[in-house]
């Protein structure tokens, strides 16, 4: 699987290009993307083979010994020394504004030259074969059970080939990822949707985890038609990876991506070096922490990927940050610069994002529970990092009583409330561990990036609603 | 375009095909409170080709990105492997939409205005708002686009619509001591008017203040809630989404034509019309990606679900004469309560949450406040640090629509929306 043939074509383009802005921005990066990506799908009555959603373009970041400046375009060509020229145009601003500029320290440019490649086996499975899987993943779950009314079978390869260029710098990395999804509709008692994810490098374990889901999906499907509402309160709860993730990524990642400590818009900042969760809790994020879809070797600041302890027994330790954020506040950047696509502007995000392993049983963690409920797959979570609020809202639950789960469902579940009092309500760590690679996490409302998060399974106390 | 077009109308193996082109130029403005750290600007241009192959009775499409990275080569591969891909698609068949040639414009006062200039008004009218002592604005986000968006299709379709529109993403905050908290504020228009942007800041710069002094207040409690714009807009395009062709077709809907969704209700009916547009918003516009133009249609008619609406291909596939378009936008029919009907009992007004969430299949609305205006019976106090829970289906039912209608975004229609006998917790 080689590197983006374009890009490699374009290195003497982005080196002129870096040369020519540099005559007026002491820092001058360049950063070219080419991200392929494929979507197959099947369903009840249609079929799908196209372009997933890729990019290919450049995006040019400078300082001018002072402030920022950024610039996106589709293509490099023709006499660099002229874009250099409508790109200084471009990013010109009202010269009412020049005296509201930061000042900002100019970025570390170490010298690096490196070429990264990870391998995947997309090459072994064509494009025929991963239809005729999910037509047939489609049949079998359609003909498994009659109330199922649709069975979506899906997998979306996906390819990212790099190109990072400054005056001292050149780094390249290719590397892939897919996502599998089986999804049917049941009509029962009431109508429910169930899924099943599966994250890889290799379609072959993506599919193999497919088709040995699809009795459980279905399963699955059935008990959320009798699934009820859950009584608002306050609750002992048990998460699965999936809501510990979404514990580790909405209650504690964003409040750590420290462009919002430069804005003072997260808690944390005032929080480092204190107890902000149970001792018993580790948190770790970084393209380097874990292997999942959000495994760089670069940031799209060109800084080599990191594995970054947010919170080491309990204690916040670290925070996440891009370039632009690093400099202002004079630390070193944590490889977590990253861009919607090439069009949008790096902030700090999160990458893989997940809490160290413990020693505790999950039998035993169930078992200390005298009624309470075990939570299971991410829905959706928004993120209060200025007033530590979260909301996290689960799939489903299942109650446990006296120490046993039980058969009876609630869904949705809601959680919600003080990430402290969450973080510090951690009573309890299995020993399992478990990163899924699925997810997109906005920055608000937008600018989304492909992340994953995990972790173990947490006994925690919270509000359910 | 011309390239592409070119090849996909020289190839014998399609039966049909559709580019979908946005241009699109931006100027961006990042402050970091006051102070500007980051000037970005953007020229790009996104393609998207779809191709369609008639085959065994059947029909096959692919859709591609065309970058301007590729050689007439390149994109000649392309297209053959799109109509491979599509040669393995077996869906139903259905015709694409025709039509002429259309160039029309969103209504914009921006269209001719330098964006550096431009920019800095803007900036100006948000930081105007920056008066509430303890108040500031930590972060402002400030994106100008000049969009042009085409369709062309092989049935004729060649039409352009060009839209000049702002976003604005602030943050008001309000400090005092070591204790803080903020608001989140997403602001998006076609028209620059710099004391409207300045009141909407100072609208949620005032509520950061209040979202300072609020308290939990006693719970749990079953107490009427008020919704706003943002929320009321996203519980009804949960209810016409259940009612979209493509929803309908995917057996995924849970109510049909002439369905009751507020059965047995004792409160204001709701009307509900998809439409092309509503003044002022961005997402309006003159025709679909199809290349379809709009029919705007009511699709909850007092409280009934009245018609589909949606793209042609799964309008054809439902047996509908005359498919709508996939209309962006949405209204809703103002209703009976006023000022002085709300004012009858207690009532918890959500001026910001974390984000509704809603469940057709379970039955379920809820969702956390991050600020209300609690009204007890005789005094109004701001709350925080709750979170609310009902039955979607029953509070459907008894729900009551404003008198008083604003238009917000995509939205046009009632002030408020109250949710009778939710759980507060």
């Amino acid at each position: 699987m080689p590197f983006s043939a374009y890009l490699d074509g374009k290195r003497a383009e982005c080196r002129a290009l870096v040369a020519a802005l540099g005559k007026r921005f002491p820092y001058v990066s360049v950063l070219g993307t080419d991200v392929r990506a494929t979507a197959i799908r099947a369903d009840k009555k249609s079929s799908m083979v196209q372009d997933g959603r890729g990019e290919c373009g450049f995006v040019l970041k400078m300082h001018d010994g002072r402030s920022f400046f950024e610039y996106s375009l589709d293509d490099l060509s023709g006499d660099m020394n002229a874009l250099a020229e409508k790109i200084e145009t471009a990013v010109e601003i009202d010269p009412s504004l020049c005296a509201r500029m930061i000042e900002a320290p100019l970025p570390q440019d170490e010298p690096l030259k490196q070429d990264f490649l990870r391998e995947t086996d997309f090459a072994d499975f064509d494009e025929e074969t991963m239809l005729t899987t999910c037509k047939a993943l489609s049949q079998e779950l359609l003909e498994k059970d009659e109330r199922v009314l649709n069975a979506f079978a899906v997998i979306q390869p996906f390819t990212v080939s790099k190109l990072f260029i400054t005056r001292n710098r050149e780094l390249s990395q290719h590397y892939g990822w897919a996502n599998g999804v089986l999804m049917v509709v049941y009509g029962g008692e009431k109508m429910a949707q169930a899924r099943h994810v599966e994250g890889s490098d290799k379609l072959k374990e993506i599919i193999e985890g497919m088709k040995a889901h699809t009795d459980g999906v279905i399963q699955l499907a059935e008990h959320l038609t009798h699934a009820e509402a859950i009584e608002p309160g306050v609750y002992d709860v048990i998460t699965d990876s999936s809501i510990t993730g979404l514990i580790a990524h909405e209650a504690f990642g964003h409040g750590v991506e420290m462009d919002q400590f430069v804005k003072d818009r997260a808690m944390a900042k005032h929080c480092m070096g204190q107890y902000v969760a149970s001792p018993i809790t580790n948190m770790h994020d970084g393209a380097a922490a874990a292997h999942s879809v959000a495994s760089y070797f670069f940031d799209d600041d060109g800084v080599l990927a990191h594995d970054t302890q947010i919170i080491k027994d309990g204690i916040l330790v670290a925070g996440l940050s891009d370039l632009a954020s690093a400099s202002q506040l004079s630390t070193e950047p944590t490889g977590n610069g990253r861009r919607d696509s090439y069009k949008r502007k790096a902030y700090s995000r999160m990458t893989n994002t997940f809490f160290e392993p413990g020693k505790d049983k999950l039998e035993d963690m169930i078992a200390s529970v005298q009624h309470g409920y075990m939570l299971f797959e991410t829905n959706n979570g928004m993120e209060d990092p200025k007033n530590w609020q979260i909301q996290c809202t689960a799939e489903y639950g299942i109650e446990i009583v006296d120490g046993k789960l039980t058969d009876n469902y609630v869904s949705p579940v809601v959680m919600s409330g003080s990430v402290p009092e969450l973080l510090k309500s951690i009573s309890m760590i299995s020993d399992q561990f478990k990163v899924i690679g699925a997810g997109m996490c906005g920055k608000g409302y937008k600018e989304w990036v492909r992340v994953s998060d995990g972790g173990p399974n947490l006994k925690a106390r919270v509000k359910l609603g | 375009m011309n390239v592409i077009r070119r090849l996909l109308e020289q190839n014998q193996a399609l039966s049909g095909w559709r580019i979908n082109e946005t241009i699109r130029s931006s100027y961006e403005l990042f402050f970091v409170h006051r102070k500007l750290e980051t000037v970005r600007a953007t020229d790009t241009v996104s393609t998207n080709v779809t191709v369609y192959v008639d085959h065994d009775g059947k029909k096959g499409d692919s859709s591609f990105d065309v970058s301007a990275a590729m050689t007439e080569a390149d994109m000649r591969q392309k297209i053959e492997t799109a109509v491979r891909r599509a040669k393995l698609v077996f869906n139903e068949p259905y015709e694409l939409p025709e039509g002429g040639a259309e160039t029309s414009e969103l209504p914009s006062n921006m269209k001719d205005r330098d964006p550096k200039e431009l920019g800095r008004q803007i900036a100006d009218a948000v930081f105007a708002a920056d008066t509430v002592p303890g108040g500031s604005i930590n972060a402002c986000e400030i994106f100008l686009y000049r969009d042009t968006v085409r369709v062309n299709n092989s049935r004729g379709i060649n039409k352009t619509q060009q839209k000049h529109w702002v976003m604005i993403e602030a943050i008001p905050t309000f400090t005092e001591k070591a204790e803080s908290v903020e608001l989140y504020e997403d602001h998006r228009f076609t028209d620059f008017d710099p004391a409207k942007v300045t009141a909407e800041i100072a609208r949620r710069m005032a509520e950061a203040r209040d979202r300072f002094t609020a308290k939990k207040p006693a719970v749990p409690m079953e107490i009427s809630v008020l919704l706003r714009p943002q929320e009321i807009r996203e519980l009804l395009e949960l209810l016409s989404d259940d009612l979209n062709y493509g929803t309908v077709y995917a057996h995924a809907n849970l109510h049909k034509i002439g369905d009751d969704l507020q059965e047995n209700g004792d409160g204001d009916k709701l009307t509900v019309t998809m439409k092309a547009q509503v003044p002022g918003s961005e997402a309006s516009a003159f025709f679909d990606a199809d290349g379809a133009a709009f029919t705007d249609t009511c699709v909850i008619r007092d409280g009934v679900a009245a018609a589909n609406y949606g793209s042609s291909r799964f309008g054809q596939y439902l047996g509908v004469e005359k498919p709508t378009g996939d209309l962006p936008c949405i209204r809703a029919e103002a209703g009976t309560l006023t000022d002085a009907d709300m004012k009858k009992a207690p009532y918890m007004d959500c001026a910001s949450m974390s984000g509704l969430q809603l469940d057709l299949y379970n039955d379920y609305i809820g969702g956390e406040i991050r600020l209300a205006y609690y009204f007890d019976g005789e005094k109004t106090v701001p709350v925080t640090g709750v979170s609310m829970s009902g039955k979607l289906s029953a509070v459907l039912a008894s729900l009551r629509l404003s008198q008083g209608v604003v238009t917000e975004g995509a939205y046009e229609g009632p002030r408020h929306l109250m949710l009778k006998g939710m759980t507060v917790l």
